[in-house]
C-alpha cells in the first residue's frame, strides 16, 4: 500500500473528472463520490499534475481562501480563454479542497490500517514461533521417552538371552561332563567298575537325552513397537494453523456517570494478543430476591459487538444488572469473564410542592424518591433568579442528602429555582421538575390531615370551610388521631426555623374564628387556646356586640376593640417569644402575647360556627410588625 | 421665652430635666419636665406629652411612672407639664383637690375668675409647643398625646380636637365622658358655666361621635380594680360605644388587679410608648 501512489492515482481522478471526460473511466469509490460533488460544475479548466505552471487568477471583491496545494496546477491560458465566471472557479477550488481532505483522512485511515495488520501479522508469527517450538518441544520428549524404552527393552532381551546362553552353557557343560563320564566309565578296565557305574551313568544319559533341550529363544528378537500417541501433538500441529480461540476478557468496573436512567455503558479489554471477530455480552438483572434454585432467575439477554465496548439500553431504573462477555473467533468463543455488578442510573424524584415551606431565610423542600428500590442518596440544586426573571446557572448544590427533604438556608428577598436528583452508584439522574421558592415572607400550606372532619380546604389549599350540611355518621367514626376532634381547626406547616414569621388570615364580619398558634403536639380532642400549648385570637358574635379574646390555657386578657378586624395579621417573633395580632387594614396592633416558646410552633385555624377564613402568606412583614 | 433650668438628672442614657418660664397663656411661672433621650443629642426627635391627673404637678410621672427607659429606648423626647396654673392667688383654687389648682381640666376657662389663668388647653396645645421646638431638638411634624385620667381626658380630646396634629394618642384610666360624671360636671360647671353645650367641646365621647379627620389608633389602659371606675367617674364604655359605631379604631385593655395609682401606670407604660414610637417613629 502506497499511499503516495493512491494520492497520486486520486489525483488523476481529478484531472480526468475536471476535464469532463468519461467518468466511467476509473470506477474507485472515490471517483464516485467526487462525480456526485461536482456533476453540474462545468468548468473547463485544466489540472495537469505535470505542469509547473502555478494557479492564476484575476483578482476579485471578496477574500478567497487560500490557494490549492502546490500538486494541482492551472493551465492559465485556458482560464482566460473561456472566459468562466468567478464563482464557478471558486466552487471548484473549494470541492477540491474538500477533496484533498477528505483524502487525507482516507490516507490517514488506511495508513492505520496498514499498521493494524502489521501489527497483527507480527503477533501472528510469534504465535507460529512459539507453537513451532512447542510442537519440537513435545516430539523431542516423544523421542526421548521412546528411545529411553527400547534401550529398555533392548536391555531386557539382552540379559534373557544371556541368562539363556549361560542357560545353554550350563547345560552343555553337564552333557560333556555325562560324556566324559561315560567315556570314562566305558574307558574303565575294571568291569566289575564298570558295571557298578554304568546302569546309573545310562540312566542318567538316558535322563538327560529325556530332557527337552528348549532351543527356543527366550525372548522375541522383535521389539515391541506400540503406536506412539501422536494424537496431542497432531492437535498441535492442527492449532498451528488455526487462530486459538480468545482467553476470557476481563470486564470493567462501572465507571461514574457513564449510566443514564435506562442505559448502561460496559466496557472491557483483552489482555491478550488473541484475535478477535465479536464479543457477546450478557446481562441479566439482578433481582432483590433470587431463589435458591435458578429456574426462576430472570432471562439473560445478549447482545453482539465489534468494539470493546458497548451500551445497553431499555433497561429499567435504578436496577441492579449482571454483566459478563464473552469473546469469539473463527476458532470458538472465549470463557466468559468475570461477572461485573452494574447500576443504572435512579429516576429523577418528585417534589412535593404542598408539602414544601419557606421563610425569608431559609426553604424547606420535600419529595418522594420517584423509585421503587432505595438510592443511595440525594442532590438538591438550587440557581437564583435574576431579576429580570432569567434564571442563572445553578449556584448551590447540596450533595448527599439522606433523606426525602432538605432544609436550605437562603437570602432574603430573593428567588431561587430548586430541583433534586436520586443518586446511586450508576450517578445523578435527571433533575426533578423545578419549584419555585421565594424568600419574601413566610410560605406554608395546611396540613390537611389535620383538619377537622367537618372542614374543607379549597383547591389552592388557602381557604378553610366550615359547611352548614351535616356530617355524615361514617366520617365522624374516623377515629383519628391526628385530626381535631371537637374544635374545628386545622394546623398549618410552618418552616421549622426560629425567626420571625408574619402572615394574615381574612375573614368575614361575621366569622367567629380562632386564629393563632400552636405547638404540633396540641390535643386534637381540645379547643384552641384552651391548653397551654396554643395561643389564639377569637371572635364571638354575641346578639349585643362583637367580643375578642386572646386565649392561651383558656385565659384571656379583658378587651374591647372598636374597629372589627376583618384582615388580621399574625407576627410571631420565636426570638422575642412575642406572637402579635394586627388590624392589617388599619396598622392597628391588637395584642401581643408573651410565651417562650419551647418546641416549634404551627400557625392554626379554626372556625366556631359556619364560616370560611382565608390564609394569606408568602407576604413581606410590614415594618410595625416587629417592632 | 426664656427658659430657666430648674433641674437636671442622668437618666437612661438620656436626661431628666426640669425647666421654669413665665407663661403667656396662664399669666404666671409654670414648670415642665422635659426628658432628652440619647438620640437627642445628635438628632431630632419626636416629642410625646404627657398630661397628669388631678392633683399631679410636673413631678409625678419623671419620679414615679417609669418613662425614661422606653423613651430612650424609642429615642422620644417627653414633655410633662404640669396639672394647673399655679400661684395665681384665685380665691376658692385651693378648696378642692378635684377643682382648681392641679385640677385645670385641659379647658380654657370662660368664667370668673379662672379665664384670665386657667387656659391649659391652650397652654398645652399651643404655648407648649412652640417653647419646646424653640428651645429643643424636635421635630415639629412629629406630636403625640397621652396622659392619666384628667390628663386622659386631656390627651383624648386634644387629638380630637386637632385632626392631624398629634400623630398618636393613648391614655391611661381617663376620664371618657366628664359631662356624665361628677368630675367632669364639677368641673366644667365651674369653667365653663351651666350651658352644657359649651361642655361638649371638651368631651371625648361627644368629640368621638363627631370626628373627622385622619385616622387614629387610639389605646387606652384602665385598671380593673380601679375606684374611680367603680365610681363612674370615667365611664370608658360610652367612649367605646361611640367609637364603635364611628368606626374610630380604639383597643381598650381592662386590665384585671390593677388601680388608679402609679404602680398601674408604670406597669403599661412601655407598651404606650411603644405604641407612640410606632407612629412617631414611622
Amino acid at each position: 500500500m502506497d499511499l503516495f501512489e493512491i494520492r497520486g492515482g486520486t489525483l488523476d481522478v481529478i484531472a480526468e473528472e475536471a476535464e469532463h471526460q468519461d467518468l466511467s473511466r476509473n470506477s474507485t469509490i472515490m471517483a464516485d463520490r467526487e462525480a456526485r460533488a461536482t456533476r453540474g460544475v462545468s468548468t473547463y479548466q485544466r489540472f495537469s499534475v505535470d505542469t509547473n505552471e502555478s494557479l492564476h487568477f484575476e483578482p476579485c471583491e471578496d477574500s478567497l481562501p487560500s490557494p490549492t496545494p502546490p500538486e494541482y496546477e492551472l493551465d492559465d491560458d485556458n482560464v482566460f480563454k473561456e472566459g468562466e465566471t468567478e464563482s464557478e472557479i471558486v466552487t471548484v477550488r473549494n470541492q477540491l479542497q474538500g477533496k484533498v481532505a477528505e483524502m487525507e483522512n482516507f490516507a490517514g485511515h488506511l495508513e492505520e490500517i496498514f499498521l493494524t495488520v502489521e501489527e497483527n501479522f507480527g503477533r501472528q508469527e510469534q504465535h507460529l514461533e512459539q507453537h513451532y517450538n512447542d510442537v519440537l518441544l513435545t516430539l523431542s520428549q516423544r523421542y526421548d521417552e521412546r528411545a529411553a524404552g527400547l534401550e529398555e527393552e533392548k536391555k531386557g532381551k539382552l540379559e534373557a538371552l544371556y541368562k539363556q546362553l549361560l542357560g545353554c552353557g550350563r547345560a552343555m557343560d553337564a552333557s560333556k561332563e555325562l560324556i566324559e563320564t561315560a567315556q570314562k566309565v566305558y574307558r574303565s578296565q575294571d568291569k566289575r567298575l564298570f558295571l557298578k557305574a554304568v546302569m546309573p551313568t545310562i540312566k542318567r544319559i538316558e535322563d538327560f537325552a529325556k530332557e527337552e533341550v528348549v532351543l527356543t529363544l527366550s525372548t522375541s528378537l522383535e521389539f515391541n513397537t506400540p503406536l506412539s500417541d501422536m494424537s496431542d501433538v497432531k492437535t498441535m500441529m492442527d492449532s498451528i494453523n488455526v487462530v486459538p480461540a480468545p482467553s476470557a476478557p476481563v470486564i470493567n468496573p462501572q465507571m461514574p456517570n457513564s449510566a443514564s436512567q435506562t442505559s448502561l455503558r460496559v466496557c472491557w479489554s483483552l489482555f491478550s494478543d488473541d484475535t478477535v471477530e465479536y464479543y457477546e455480552l450478557y446481562y441479566r438483572p439482578v433481582l432483590e430476591d433470587t431463589p435458591a434454585d435458578s429456574t426462576c432467575a430472570p432471562p439473560v439477554s445478549k447482545v453482539k459487538v465489534k468494539e470493546t465496548h458497548c451500551t445497553v439500553a431499555d433497561l429499567l431504573p435504578n436496577a441492579q444488572y449482571e454483566l459478563w462477555v464473552t469473546a469469539t473467533n473463527t476458532t470458538g468463543i472465549s470463557p466468559a469473564s468475570e461477572k461485573a455488578l452494574y447500576m443504572t442510573v435512579p429516576s429523577p424524584p418528585v417534589i412535593k410542592q404542598r408539602e414544601c415551606t419557606s421563610c425569608p431565610e431559609a426553604a424547606l423542600i420535600r419529595w418522594e424518591s420517584g423509585n421503587t428500590n432505595p438510592v443511595d442518596s440525594y442532590t438538591v440544586d438550587l440557581s437564583e433568579m435574576g431579576t429580570d426573571g432569567t434564571e442563572n446557572a445553578i449556584t448551590e448544590s447540596i450533595v448527599a442528602v439522606p433523606t426525602c427533604q432538605c432544609l436550605i438556608q437562603l437570602q432574603t428577598g430573593r428567588r431561587y429555582l430548586i430541583s433534586v436528583r436520586a443518586v446511586n452508584i450508576g450517578g445523578p439522574s435527571d433533575r426533578s421538575e423545578v419549584i419555585t421558592v421565594s424568600t419574601t415572607g413566610t410560605l406554608f400550606y395546611l396540613l390537611e390531615e389535620t383538619a377537622h372532619s367537618c372542614l374543607s380546604i379549597s383547591e389552592d389549599g388557602f381557604t378553610i370551610l366550615y359547611g352548614d350540611e351535616e356530617l355524615p355518621i361514617s366520617a365522624m367514626a374516623l377515629d383519628d388521631n391526628n385530626t381535631f376532634s371537637r374544635c374545628v381547626a386545622v394546623l398549618g406547616d410552618l418552616i421549622p426555623v426560629r425567626g420571625r414569621h408574619y402572615w394574615e388570615v381574612e375573614v368575614d364580619d361575621g366569622t367567629e374564628f380562632r386564629i393563632g398558634v400552636a405547638s404540633e403536639e396540641t390535643e386534637r380532642n381540645s379547643y384552641l387556646g384552651a391548653n397551654n400549648n396554643s395561643w389564639c385570637m377569637r371572635h364571638i358574635l354575641t346578639p349585643s356586640r362583637h367580643k375578642f379574646e386572646f386565649l392561651h390555657n383558656g385565659w384571656s386578657p379583658d378587651l374591647r376593640i372598636t374597629v372589627n378586624p376583618v384582615r388580621i395579621g399574625v407576627a410571631l417573633d420565636y426570638e422575642r417569644g412575642t406572637l402579635s395580632f394586627f388590624n392589617v387594614e388599619l396598622e392597628q396592633h391588637l395584642h401581643t402575647f408573651q410565651c417562650i416558646f419551647q418546641s416549634y410552633v404551627q400557625p392554626c385555624f379554626g372556625l366556631d360556627n359556619p364560616g370560611a377564613l382565608t390564609v394569606h402568606n408568602g407576604i413581606e412583614a410590614p415594618e410595625y410588625a416587629f417592632i | 421665652m426664656s427658659l430657666t433650668q430648674v433641674s437636671s438628672n442622668k437618666c437612661a442614657g438620656g436626661f431628666q430635666k426640669v425647666f421654669e418660664h413665665e407663661s403667656t397663656e396662664l399669666k404666671c411661672k409654670m414648670k415642665f419636665a422635659v426628658y432628652l433621650p440619647p438620640k437627642a443629642e445628635t438628632d431630632k426627635c419626636p416629642v410625646l406629652y404627657w398630661l397628669s391627673g388631678l392633683t399631679c404637678t410636673e413631678q409625678n410621672f419623671i419620679t414615679k411612672a417609669g418613662s425614661q427607659v422606653p423613651a430612650a429606648e424609642h429615642g422620644l423626647i417627653i414633655v410633662a407639664p404640669d396639672t394647673s396654673p399655679r400661684g395665681c392667688n384665685i380665691e376658692g383654687e385651693d378648696e378642692s383637690w378635684d377643682f382648681g389648682t392641679g385640677a385645670g381640666f385641659y379647658v380654657d376657662a370662660t368664667e370668673d375668675p379662672w379665664k384670665i389663668n386657667y387656659r391649659m388647653y391652650s397652654y398645652i396645645t399651643e404655648e407648649l409647643p412652640r417653647l419646646i421646638n424653640a428651645n429643643f431638638p424636635t421635630d415639629p411634624n412629629r406630636m403625640s398625646v397621652s396622659g392619666h385620667s384628667m390628663g386622659g381626658h386631656g390627651a383624648l380630646i386634644c387629638a380630637l380636637k386637632n385632626p392631624g396634629k398629634y400623630k398618636a394618642v393613648s391614655a391611661f384610666a381617663p376620664i371618657c365622658n366628664p359631662l356624665q360624671c361628677p368630675w367632669g360636671q364639677k368641673a366644667f360647671s365651674g369653667y365653663l358655666g351651666s350651658d352644657r353645650d359649651t361642655w361638649e367641646a371638651y368631651d371625648a365621647t361627644v368629640l368621638a361621635s363627631s370626628y373627622s379627620g385622619p385616622p387614629l389608633d387610639v389605646l387606652i389602659d384602665q385598671g380593673r380594680d380601679d375606684q374611680f371606675l367603680s365610681a363612674s367617674q370615667l365611664l370608658p364604655d360610652n367612649l367605646i360605644t361611640v367609637c364603635s359605631e364611628k368606626k374610630i379604631p380604639v383597643v381598650f385593655r381592662l386590665q384585671p388587679g390593677y388601680d388608679h395609682s402609679y404602680f398601674f401606670i408604670y406597669s403599661f407604660m412601655s407598651d404606650h410608648i411603644k405604641h407612640h414610637a410606632k407612629f412617631l417613629n414611622a
